[in-house]
């Protein structure tokens, strides 16, 4: 399936020279890169860093605590990924998820050892990202979201805060609020639903 | 589009990665699943949104909230100008706003042996309520309960005394505490004579 949806890829690139990757399998969209000569799939690696560089930057966001961090994580990653494409180093397409996130483990472990940063790597091989979005907007509109936090019960706000601003865990929240971290964890659910429902409800007024 | 062989997580497990509850296996189950489910990453991109902007907002002083010393101290972590009241059953204190505070903390002592939650209103001394709050947790043994305006609010507050009462929450509604805030007003500072051209 994935062959004749790569077959089909390449009679659309033939016929219109715009291959609709937004609408293709992640397999099929680092066959591209891998089939074709170095910076010459440019849309395909477009595409593929659209898809991955966000979530590596998240799992940088998480392992690394620092959002400049996790943008350089997400660079030094993806253009890894890109160049191993290239090369026809990377086995199984198909599996590209598995292979970035591999990577982005490997390369924050290195980190944490104190490896060089890949600085070389980004400025031989750095392609051109000048067309996609770099940083995401990392807040919500503090207008929208003020009167949701504002509208929670008092339990579920202070949950939230000691949440998500003081970085406290469930138990550690159960003790300073006279509860347990699994009424924590509940009460935690239902804020965040609450807050994603009150801010849909006011994107839709 | 992507594809993925497992089944998606709910938004609150993915909400869970971003907190210090998450196990490393779960954590690696979620990211495992992110890295082959575009949706999923983008809910989990979502969930970090939701968690940057509590922060942020809990950071510019806009969360009206009782909160705890933890919430405090990350606060002053974060050069968040508090100004601190505290106050015993059956007390007033003269306050004001200054133009440079961010957040009003008052810690409102008083017994509340037998309690676990709490119910607040503050009502000006015109009758008017101007602002309460419900089911405020009290872990046992507390002394105190720490409230949190944000300063901007506070400047919007006519200058009469304002009356806060903590009743025990549901059945009798019993008086718990009693305070007063003899608002001053929005203050601001004279400039100093550094300031002076």
């Amino acid at each position: 399936m994935t062959l004749l949806a790569f077959g089909l890829y390449r009679s659309v690139v033939s016929s219109s020279g715009t291959p609709p990757f937004s609408a293709c399998d992640d397999g099929v969209v680092a066959r591209a890169v891998a089939a074709a000569a170095p910076g010459e799939s440019p849309a395909a690696e477009t595409e593929l860093y659209r898809r991955f560089a966000p979530r590596v930057r998240l799992f940088g966001l998480k392992h690394l605590s620092d959002r400049g961090a996790a943008d350089d994580l997400a660079q030094q990653v993806m253009l890894v990924v890109i160049t191993r494409l290239r090369a026809g180093e990377i086995r199984e397409p198909d599996q590209i998820g598995s292979f970035v996130l591999g990577t982005s483990r490997m390369m924050v472990a290195g980190q944490r050892r104190g490896e060089r940063r890949r600085a070389a790597i980004i400025a031989r091989f750095a392609p051109d990202e000048g067309t996609v979005e770099a940083a995401y907007d990392v807040a919500l509109d503090s207008t929208r979201l003020a009167p949701c936090v504002a509208a929670l019960r008092e339990r579920e706000r202070s949950i939230v805060l000691l949440t998500y601003y003081a970085d406290k865990s469930a138990t550690e929240i159960a003790a300073a609020i006279g509860s347990t971290a699994g009424a924590v964890r509940v009460s935690r659910h239902r804020a965040l639903a609450s807050i994603r429902e009150c801010i849909e409800a006011r994107r839709a007024s | 589009m992507t594809t993925t062989g497992t089944a998606c997580p709910s938004f609150g497990e993915l909400a869970e990665y971003w907190t210090s509850d998450i196990t490393p296996a779960d954590a690696e189950r979620i990211e495992a699943h992110a890295f082959t489910c575009e949706r999923c990453a983008r809910m989990l991109e979502e969930a970090d949104r939701l968690r940057a902007g509590i922060a942020a907002l809990a950071r510019s002083g806009s969360v009206q909230a009782f909160v705890t010393d933890a919430v405090l101290n990350q606060l002053a972590r974060d050069g968040v100008r508090v100004r601190y009241y505290a106050l015993n059953p059956g007390e007033s204190v003269q306050c004001a706003v200054w133009s440079d505070d961010d957040v009003l903390v008052t810690r409102l002592r008083g017994d509340f042996t037998g309690v676990d939650t709490v119910d607040a209103e503050l009502r000006l001394d015109s009758g008017d309520e101007w602002s309460n709050a419900t089911g405020i947790p009290v872990p046992a043994g507390a002394t105190e309960l720490v409230m949190a305006l944000p300063a901007a609010l506070v400047r919007t507050a006519p200058q009469i005394p304002i009356r806060l009462t903590l009743r025990a929450s549901g059945g009798n509604q019993q008086v718990l505490a009693e305070y007063v805030f003899n608002h001053e007003g929005a203050l601001e500072r004279a400039p100093s004579s550094n300031d002076r051209g």
